[in-house]
């Protein structure tokens, strides 16, 4: 009885100390798993059971891999798990108590931070570092920490604006014109006058603002927090951002409707909205909500407007990685599914054919299935516009406590639109000020220092 | 009736007799040496009707007994989750005091409270009256049609509600508009988010206090309105001073489960308004659910949950102790 349990000690003992030796960053508790992956293990070797868990079209997207994956590695089971809503908080309830994590999980790229700062998924720095330069520098800083790598980015949500092409002629709207924010909200009065009132440019309600204000900072720079998890929120760039919104709520170009409710979804389908900005996603949700029904392959996608001429046409909205958490028993099975699917051409191409998921993988944006005419969008090239300057976009720095700090964003965002947009001086500073109490947070002394108020939206900074 | 009267005498009969009134005729002796066993050995005796009952009390452990101790310990650490739990002491319950949010999400449950509590309560009132009246048809109909909305699943609900309530294609405000006048920003104004979540759990639990309030009327003894009747009382008589006095356990009942209602309302909230715009309509409920699966901040959110029931809990019994203070003054 005795001896098995001592072997068992004495393993846990022997891989402990290897992981020591080796500096492996890995919690102690989870040393008895850590055999480190091997970069080049031959594929015939690999096998085992592996299961992963993500959601929606996502899931379908892998499922669809499988058999290609299976033809390279013939010994690994792979099951994919559609396992619903609130995915994430599962995952993290199972990695709170050791067991019962997939060997796989799919995470929002926005959450991430949150989950690598517990220290709980594996180190994957020894196999996947060599890719960096294979993803655009802003996905990759979300699945790093401290110079290791946790998670690989899956699809990205480049920014553009759909539209309906119907509704821009027939209101003498030309969208290539449409270069800055302030061209979209002259287009949006166009419509808006020309169609009697009946048909607004664009939705904006309250609770949405944040997304779309996210998307601006990242257009000039902006950021909630700086570099070393200050708070920065009340910037410049951050006024400028308020001042879009602000022309854009106060022209009367938007309409108020929910994303994604019921009559959001409708309006692909009238003629009450004449265009989304969004990211590529949003084409997919698109799609299926036209149908073949009316506006099908009379829709067309524009750049996202800049803020400033010359500015950055580009933002990113979205977008999730995989990681493998550090109590998988089967790492290396794990890993060669993740490399497959996300670090290959073939992989991140059967993605992007079949269920739409938009390549992090700059490899597979050189492909030539990129350039594909989309008959939906009247044989337009979207995915070749979407992949445009994707490398340029800028990230916003993301904290451990993302998911509350924009909580508290999109709280009183929502209150200064539903209130009438009061002057941005004391909303920053205030926002800033409750950032600060509740987050435990200091505010970054640059932020303070740009809040004279003379200081005006200065030249949205561009890294072109 | 006349069963009882039997039981009751067979009972008198069998102590007359001398045997225990435990059955079987066991012999006293036997009896007085059963109660000096230990009380661990008449547990191993009776151990088949412990195994019948321990499945509540092993799940009551795990699932209730258990996450409530382990939530009152969570209230005195800073625990995301995940990393390693900090022993913070009271620190926790010292940031509620500087909490906007928390207190402004209990202003707003109030609020709402007060806003629907009466008129739900005064419709599933007169809706029951109306279904115990004698001369009305399809009785079973009209209750099922009442009480079909707190089965009907949120999401179809929420769905429902967010068409009813849109400002520019929802059917209220177009009915509005027929009588001329101008939209109403139901669920995109600060003023009325709170106004549109009162609506709808009006909507949703007026049939569950219906039903009830209609066994309550029917338990009534139809002799005191026969009584009432011979004695010339008016039908308005009637209802003052035999149907509102015999319904007061009734309505009691109800206020206490919407009382609870109210304080862990979630997602009547959570589907129709988010607790936005802005947090005009961020309800105890929502907050809780915030702090802790997105923000993770499951110390201080068991800290909250427990501060708060800790306070009703106080609040509903110096209530009680009012109102048996009335009640034995009316005496």
């Amino acid at each position: 009885m005795a001896r098995p349990s001592l072997k068992w000690l004495a393993f846990i003992v022997a891989a402990g100390v290897a992981a020591g030796a080796a500096g492996c960053a890995s919690s102690p508790q989870f040393a008895a798993n850590s055999e480190p992956i091997a970069a080049n293990a031959p594929a015939s070797k690999v096998h085992g059971d592996i299961s992963v868990w993500s959601w929606n079209i996502a899931a379908q997207a892998l499922r669809n891999l499988t058999p290609a994956y299976n033809k390279e590695y013939p010994g690994v089971h792979v099951d994919v798990e559609m396992t619903g809503s609130r995915q994430q908080t599962r995952f993290m309830l199972a990695l709170a108590a050791g067991v019962g994590a997939p060997d796989i999980s799919q995470l929002q790229n926005t959450d991430s931070p949150h989950y690598m700062a517990t220290d709980q998924l594996a180190d994957l720095t020894a196999v996947a570092s060599k890719y960096q330069s294979d993803f655009p520098p802003s996905v990759w800083r979300l699945c790093t920490q401290d110079g290791r790598v946790y998670a690989i980015p899956w699809d990205i949500g480049p920014c553009a604006v759909f539209y309906k092409r119907d509704l821009f002629k027939k209101y003498g709207v030309d969208p290539n014109k449409i270069d800055t924010w302030d061209d979209y909200i002259a287009a949006g009065r166009t419509i808006l006058s020309k169609s009697g009132g009946r048909t607004k440019m664009m939705t904006l309600g309250e609770n949405d603002i944040e997304s779309f204000y996210e998307v601006l900072l990242q257009e000039n720079g902006g950021q909630i927090f700086d570099a070393n998890g200050d708070i920065a929120i009340d910037s410049p760039q951050a006024r400028q951002a308020l001042d879009v919104i602000r022309r854009i709520r106060q022209s009367g170009i938007y309409s108020d409707v929910a994303a994604y409710s019921a009559e959001w979804l409708s309006g692909f389908s009238d003629d009450t909205i004449a265009s989304y900005p969004g990211a590529f996603w949003l084409g997919g949700t698109i799609k299926d909500s036209v149908g073949k029904g009316p506006g099908a392959g009379d829709w067309g996608v524009f750049r996202l407007p800049a803020l400033t001429p010359g500015g950055l046409h580009v933002a990113n909205w979205g977008g999730s990685v995989l990681v493998i958490p550090a109590q998988c028993p089967n790492k290396q099975a794990a890993w060669s599914f993740i490399q497959y699917a996300l670090c290959t051409r073939q992989g991140q191409l059967t993605q992007y054919r079949t269920e739409d998921l938009f390549p992090s993988f700059l490899p597979a944006l050189k492909s030539a299935d990129v350039d594909a005419r989309d008959p939906f969008f009247a044989g337009q090239q979207v995915g070749r516009l979407f992949a445009t300057d994707v490398t340029k976009i800028q990230t916003l720095n993301r904290t451990g406590t993302w998911a509350e700090a924009t909580g508290y964003v999109s709280q009183d965002l929502s209150h200064w639109g539903a209130t009438g947009m009061p002057p941005d001086e004391p909303f920053l500073s205030n926002l800033a000020d409750k950032m600060h109490r509740r987050l435990q947070t200091p505010i970054a002394p640059a932020a303070t220092a740009s809040n004279a108020p003379t200081a005006r939206p200065a030249a949205a900074r561009t890294s072109t | 009736m006349s069963e009882l009267r039997e039981l009751k005498l067979r009972r008198a009969q069998a102590g007359m007799n001398g045997a225990s009134p435990a059955g079987d005729g066991a012999p006293a002796t036997q009896a007085s040496q059963s109660a000096r066993t230990s009380r661990f050995a008449q547990i191993v005796r009776y151990r088949h009707f412990y195994l019948f009952i321990a499945p509540f009390f092993i799940l009551f452990g795990l699932f209730g007994l258990y996450p409530l101790i382990f939530s009152l310990y969570l209230s005195f650490v800073n625990w995301d989750g995940l990393t390693q739990m900090h022993w913070v002491g009271l620190a926790n319950f010292v940031q509620m005091g500087s909490d906007e949010i928390l207190w402004r999400s209990l202003l707003n449950t109030l609020i709402i409270g007060l806003l629907y509590v009466p008129p739900m309560m005064i419709l599933a009132f007169v809706f029951a009256q109306l279904l115990n009246a004698q001369w009305l048809k399809l009785k079973a109909f009209y209750r099922a049609a009442f009480f079909l909305p707190c089965v009907t699943p949120m999401v179809v609900i929420a769905i429902l509600f967010s068409l009813i309530f849109s400002t520019d294609k929802g059917v209220i405000n177009y009915l509005l508009g027929l009588a001329h006048i101008a939209a109403v920003p139901w669920l995109t104004s600060e003023d009325w988010s709170k106004i549109s979540i009162a609506i709808l759990v009006v909507w949703r639990w007026t049939g569950y206090n219906m039903v009830l309030m209609l066994a309550g009327l029917q338990g009534i003894p139809r002799d005191y309105y026969e009584a009432a009747e011979v004695d010339g009382a008016s039908t308005w008589q009637r209802t003052w001073h035999i149907t509102l006095p015999m319904m007061k356990p009734v309505f009691q009942f109800c206020g206490l489960l919407s009382l609870l209602g109210t304080i862990y309302m979630f997602d009547e909230v959570f589907v129709l308004t988010n607790g936005g715009p802005g947090t005009s309509s961020t309800n105890f409920g929502l907050y809780l659910f915030q702090l802790s699966f997105d923000d993770f901040k499951f110390g201080y959110a068991s800290c909250v949950a427990y501060s708060v029931a800790a306070f009703v809990l106080i609040a509903t019994m110096v209530a009680n102790r009012l109102n048996k203070r009335e009640s034995e003054e009316a005496l």
